[in-house]
């Protein structure tokens, strides 16, 4: 086990993680950080993804060590204390989600993809979230949401 | 949060309050229970379909560092009793019942079958340790399919049953089968199978157990969608009362049918966590909630339809045969209820219905939202096929066939009646909504380029709760409501909700009828030591809960009149309450908020004529129930070189009654649709010749992606009102249900021109080309 | 499905890794982006006694066009090589491939080298490098060697790397004038490995094929070129009819397997339509370059 310290939702944070666990596990187990959920631990689903570095990641595919000296942002961390940010409010608002458990990966996922591409369309929307798996909604209320939230953020 | 101005918040999409929670990641669900002293379980479990256990060795798994217990099926059998499953307790219907151990003792009956629960200080020391346990098997035949499962040469999974036939053969007649088939002018026979697939929530299945020596009393968080029937069924194994077991749910990340009552795994760790002394948590990871958690809608039918040339539908007979895997469930319940609705909203003279429940060597068989859906896809399959064969169009055979909506209504010819079905209405709808004529001209545009465009239509009903009438009572639904010493409307409901969002729906009813701000409502879940009796399932909430929340508000509502009224020296009758004010009638500076009259009925004592515990027990019978139902259209493009399916369009007509909240209500049409879609197009849980499961990761069970359902278009009917108060239908299993025989019936259209017919549900790529290859 | 435990290395340059590698050899797997890796370890397919992590290395990213060619480091990250300007200009056929891997999350930490050193034989990558005859170049404690795409993919998952080598980078050559380009897939769902995909580069001159790669993922063990279809192609114009014998030629001999996903006859025949499809547009993207 190897001592790691890494920013996380803006703080630093240190831990000792065995080499093998994984990301995800160590915001959940070690940090506290529930709000990152584990839908598949092979990759598949994207409810994992948190942000390293200003890119949206799996946190089940990275290595706990290997973010030792990142940025991690977390859905803890997206809101300014406590309140919602614009992509949250606007999922909100649109009625996105049901039962909450891949929603911390959407709006990750969302998240990152929303600053590189602030005028996407719904195609590319869709595509931007094809790698995340909703089992509730039939995602169109989430890309709703999205879409709210890029039309938001241009009229500001 | 800031307050709703709403004057009626029944109605309207208000914005949930699960969501400022969800949307944060401040949600609690099972996994992120933690617990001092907590132990986490894994469970080795078999790599083979059907096997004798010869020897399970945990001696090295015992010896390695962190691992604090591993225990075996004979272990568990020790410290455990024999209890029926809590559902099948509830809905039995009898027949013969196997006898199966929390985990494997002497056989293991479908790959995944667990053998050992290892408890160790983390999740990953506790798989180390699976790895470590030697279990010995001596491998017999595999019953892989219903058909060898059936013959009496196949080995029998269970020796007390003797076959592996889980509920004998049954056969059930409703009006004249003989002479309307003898009458009619042709009689045309179907074999019809339905594919295995499986819920699959996000979450998987999971819990913390704890035991408290001490007080000789079980804590389970749980994963539930009802506490009480987790409780029955831990307390039950167990063999303590149920009074010493104390089930809390939090958040819970979708069932779908999944989680209900108490699996054999969580049963193994409250047990464990029983003996240990220590809390323990097992939540299940992707593979095992693919391979052994359950599977569903594994059916076949044989199907002969009587009917006349001008397309009348007279009769069916149905031969289903279902496969209920190794631990035989739900499988056994659900050819009854689909025996019960297999008419629809049509006129059928006639129906006879048999079926068979094989057991083999498979995960169970679970309920999967709306568990009775083949009856509906085998009845709208049939529909288009006759349709096909007698040159007559989707919509007029069906609008052809709907029974007309008389007084008193028609009744199915299995009993109940089809009062306030608006079938006729969708079907015409959907014919208005998407212009027929001009697809069709699409497509014989397109035919003509090589791309193979199709339209598909289906219908259904769904008793949800279902219409009062001689079929018996629709049950009741109980609710506790009390206006809190802090001026709050609580309602307590054994709901259990898991992506239904009753949080936001019960508490518009009752903000409403109650007279306070949505905020001012609190929907209290998840405690059976707080929460009366309930269990989330069977679409049945909207009229149910959402009633008796209706009722019961009222009734709460008089109460705290009744008190005010003292307290203010006015009237109870000339009193109101509207924005968390009472006030007298006409006299606006009388107001006092509703939450100063909770403080002071708090601050007694009073007067033995004065009732100031503003609390009433509520319960509601249903109502007039009613049906829920819709017409589903969809199109698609069928790429005809290489199998690949796009479904360019999707239109859902629903009838379920008032809509509480109408963002809800579409957001589980389109979930239940999506689960439509995957199933014809991605879904599958594939089991080999040998038994071994071959779809225990995403990457081989599909999921479909946002790329995959298209933007559902929604127009919901004008009820035909059949209550006074409570027109709330249920719409939680509805899209399920039809989406797929509505992409199929699109798909065999897109195919026409190849002259393919189908008679099944799963059209991979592969498939499809298959289909179109065979048929030319 | 929790990791096994392993040991763990994290070196600092290509030297150290290469001691490491020397040291263990088969009995360590390199840890570029993860991706591909940490499923299977996740899944305990992979028991590595020692996971080497060369994302510390810095030189190993980068990348340079010079001389016909652009060299890309092996830790160099698919969604970097995505956005990059050289790769889309120089490198048409690996641009149209890299939107094509997995999803987005996964471009973040998947590499270049990474997925051609794992060589699934139905990912993108390794269809496009053996299109382009790519080169290899490692480094091992011999020394640097340069490795044909023809002669790095040996078998399913398996590639000519020693396990004493590390690999740096991979040379692309840049696309001559008259390219045209198109990468063809057939997959269940957006992002998902191909069932059966087609990296296709044709160059024009004076409207007649002067060279034509077609290779295969999905097809084989390993990405296959359809050498038969590429001769017939040289020197012909254009036509459907050209095309139509082209997919026949590349599928005669082909065997493709059978999975959960489809029969082998189903790749061959989707093989076949994608060979027509690819060639129609690899055609028109080279009148659209010029």
């Amino acid at each position: 086990m190897a001592d790691i310290t890494l920013r996380v939702n803006g703080t630093t944070c240190t831990g000792s993680p065995e080499a093998r666990k994984t990301l995800a596990d160590f915001l959940r187990d070690d940090l506290n950080l529930t709000g990152t959920h584990v839908g598949c631990e092979h990759g598949a689903c994207g409810a994992c993804t948190v942000i390293v570095d200003g890119r949206a990641v799996r946190s089940c595919l990275m290595l706990a060590v290997q973010a030792a000296g990142r940025e991690v942002t977390t859905i803890e961390g997206l809101a300014p204390d406590g309140g919602l940010g614009t992509l949250q409010q606007a999922m909100w608002d649109s009625h996105s989600f049901q039962c909450g458990f891949c929603t911390p990966g959407f709006v990750m996922q969302a998240t990152a993809f929303l600053t590189g591409h602030p005028d996407a369309s719904e195609q590319q929307i869709r595509e931007a979230l094809s790698g995340n798996i909703c089992r509730c909604t039939g995602y169109q209320s989430i890309i709703d949401g999205v879409l709210l939230a890029a039309e938001r953020n241009r009229e500001r | 949060m800031t307050a709703i101005a709403a004057e009626r918040y029944t109605g309207a999409s208000i914005k949930r309050s699960e969501d400022p929670r969800i949307l944060t990641g401040a949600g609690r669900y099972v996994d992120d229970i933690k617990l001092p002293g907590m132990l986490h379980a894994a469970f080795v479990r078999s790599p083979l379909a059907h096997a004798h256990v010869l020897s399970v060795d945990v001696s090295a798994a015992r010896a390695l560092p962190g691992v604090v217990a591993v225990l075996t099926g004979a272990d568990l059998e020790a410290m455990t009793v024999r209890a029926p499953d809590p559902l099948l307790a509830l809905f039995s219907t009898g027949g013969p019942t196997p006898e199966f151990s929390l985990l494997a003792t002497d056989k293991v009956r479908f790959m995944g079958d667990p053998v050992a629960i290892v408890i160790a200080e983390s999740r990953y020391l506790a798989e180390d340790g699976c790895e470590l346990v030697e279990a010995d098997y001596d491998d017999l035949p595999s019953v892989v399919n219903a058909a060898f499962a059936l013959d009496p040469s196949s080995p029998p999974l269970f020796a007390n049953l003797g076959d592996n036939i889980a509920r004998p053969h049954s056969r059930n007649e409703f009006g004249d089968v003989a002479g309307t088939f003898a009458h009619a002018d042709r009689v045309i026979d179907f074999h019809i199978d339905v594919h295995r697939h499986q819920n699959v929530p996000m979450e998987g299945r999971g819990c913390v157990a704890s035991w408290d020596a001490d007080l000789a009393a079980m804590t389970v968080y749980a994963a539930t969608q009802s506490v009480h029937i987790t409780r029955n069924g831990v307390a039950a194994r167990l063999d303590i009362e149920p009074g010493q077991v104390r089930v809390l749910a939090g958040d819970i990340g979708g069932s779908f049918g999944l989680k209900i009552g108490a699996s054999r795994e969580e049963l193994a760790v409250a047990a464990a966590s029983r003996h240990l002394g220590r809390p323990v948590k097992w939540v299940e990871d992707r593979g095992e909630n693919l391979t052994a958690s359950g599977q569903a809608r594994e059916e076949s039918f044989d199907v002969r339809a009587a009917v006349s040339n001008d397309g009348d539908l007279l009769g069916l007979d149905v031969k289903m045969v279902i496969d209920t895997g190794a631990y035989p469930g739900m499988g056994t319940m659900v050819p009854d209820i689909m025996q019960a609705i297999l008419p629809g909203p049509y006129k059928l003279e006639a129906l006879g219905f048999e079926s068979t429940a094989a057991i083999t060597n498979k995960a169970s068989y679970v309920a999967y939202r709306g568990p009775w859906a083949s009856e509906t896809f085998v009845r709208e399959r049939v529909l288009d096929l006759i349709a096909k064969d007698l040159g007559l169009d989707p919509v007029e055979i069906r609008l052809r066939n709907v029974a007309a909506r008389t007084d008193p209504p028609a009744s199915m010819i299995t009993g109940r009646p089809l009062v306030g079905v608006t079938t006729s209405e969708a079907l015409e709808r959907v014919a208005q909504i998407v212009d027929f004529p001009a697809f069709r001209r699409r497509q014989a545009q397109a035919r003509a380029q090589g791309r193979y465009l199709g339209i598909g239509v289906a219908t259904f009903i769904e008793a949800a709760p279902g219409p009062r009438g001689p079929g018996g009572g629709l049950g009741h639904e109980s609710m506790r409501l009390r206006l809190t010493e802090d001026g709050i409307v609580a309602l307590f409901t054994g709901q259990m909700p898991h992506g239904q969002s009753h949080q936001t729906t019960l508490a518009q009813i009752a903000a409403d009828e109650f007279g306070v701000p949505f905020e001012q409502v609190r929907v209290v879940v998840g405690d059976s030591d707080v929460v009366p009796f309930g269990l989330t399932g069977g679409s049945r909430s909207a009229t149910m809960t959402g009633g008796v929340a209706l009722h019961g508000a009222r009734q709460l509502k008089a109460k705290v009149l009744d008190f005010a009224a003292y307290l203010m020296e006015a009237s109870a009758q000339d009193l109101l309450i509207t924005d968390g004010n009472i006030w007298v009638r006409g006299d606006p500076a009388s107001a006092i908020a509703v939450s100063e009259v909770a403080r002071r009925a708090a601050s007694g004592p009073f007067g033995a004529d004065v009732d100031a515990k503003l609390e009433v027990e509520a319960t509601y019978d249903g109502g007039e129930g009613g049906w829920s139902g819709g017409t589903h259209c969809a199109i698609v493009a069928v790429d005809a070189e290489t199998g690949i399916v796009k479904v360019e369009r999707y239109v859902a007509v629903e009838d379920c009654g008032a809509l509480i909240n109408p963002a809800v209500v579409e957001g589980q049409i389109r979930g239940g649709v999506a689960q439509g879609i995957g199933a014809v197009l991605l879904e599958r849980s594939a089991y080999g010749e040998d038994g071994s499961f071959q779809s225990a990761t995403f990457m081989d069970y599909l999921m479909p992606t946002t790329c995959d359902v298209p933007r559902i278009e929604i127009e919901h009917l004008e009820t035909v009102p059949l209550d006074a108060d409570v027109n709330f239908r249920g719409v939680g299993e509805g899209g399920m249900i039809v989406a797929p025989p509505t992409v199929v019936n699109a798909i065999e259209d897109a195919l026409s021109p190849f002259g393919v017919r189908i008679y099944e549900q799963h059209l991979p790529p592969a498939r499809i080309l298959e289909l179109i290859a065979t048929a030319e | 499905m929790k990791l096994p435990p392993v040991e763990y290395e994290a070196p600092r340059c290509v030297a150290e890794a290469i001691d490491l590698l020397a040291e263990h050899l088969d009995e360590a797997s390199v840890l570029a982006g993860g991706q591909s890796l940490i499923p299977l370890l996740a899944l305990r397919l992979a028991r590595p006694a020692v996971l080497i992590d060369i994302n510390g290395i810095d030189e190993l990213s980068g990348m340079s066009a010079t001389d016909g060619w652009v060299t890309i480091g092996a830790m160099t990250r698919e969604y970097v090589a995505e956005e990059s300007e050289s790769v889309a200009d120089a490198v048409p056929l690996l641009a149209a491939a890299l939107p094509l891997i997995g999803h987005d999350a996964i471009r973040s930490r998947g590499t270049i080298g990474g997925s051609l050193a794992h060589a699934d034989p139905a990912a993108e990558l390794p269809a496009v490098a053996r299109a382009l005859d790519a080169e290899f170049v490692v480094r091992g404690p011999s020394g640097e060697r340069v490795i044909p795409a023809a002669q790095w993919f040996e078998g399913f998952l398996t590639t000519s790397r020693r396990p004493d080598e590390l690999l740096v980078a991979v040379r692309f050559p840049a696309a001559r004038r008259g390219t045209g380009i198109s990468f063809q897939e057939v997959a269940r769902r957006h992002g998902d490995f191909a069932i059966v995909g087609l990296a296709v580069s044709l160059v024009l001159s004076g409207g007649v094929i002067s060279d034509a790669r077609l290779a295969f993922a999905g097809l084989s063990d390993v990405p296959v070129r359809a050498t038969a279809a590429e001769d017939l192609l040289v020197g012909e114009r254009p036509s459907t009819e050209l095309f139509d014998e082209a997919a026949r030629r590349a599928t005669d001999d082909v065997d493709p397997p059978a999975d959960l996903h489809g029969s082998s006859d189903y790749r061959k025949t989707v093989a076949a339509a994608i060979v027509r499809r690819g060639l129609r547009a690899a055609t028109d993207n080279a009148r659209e370059r010029q």
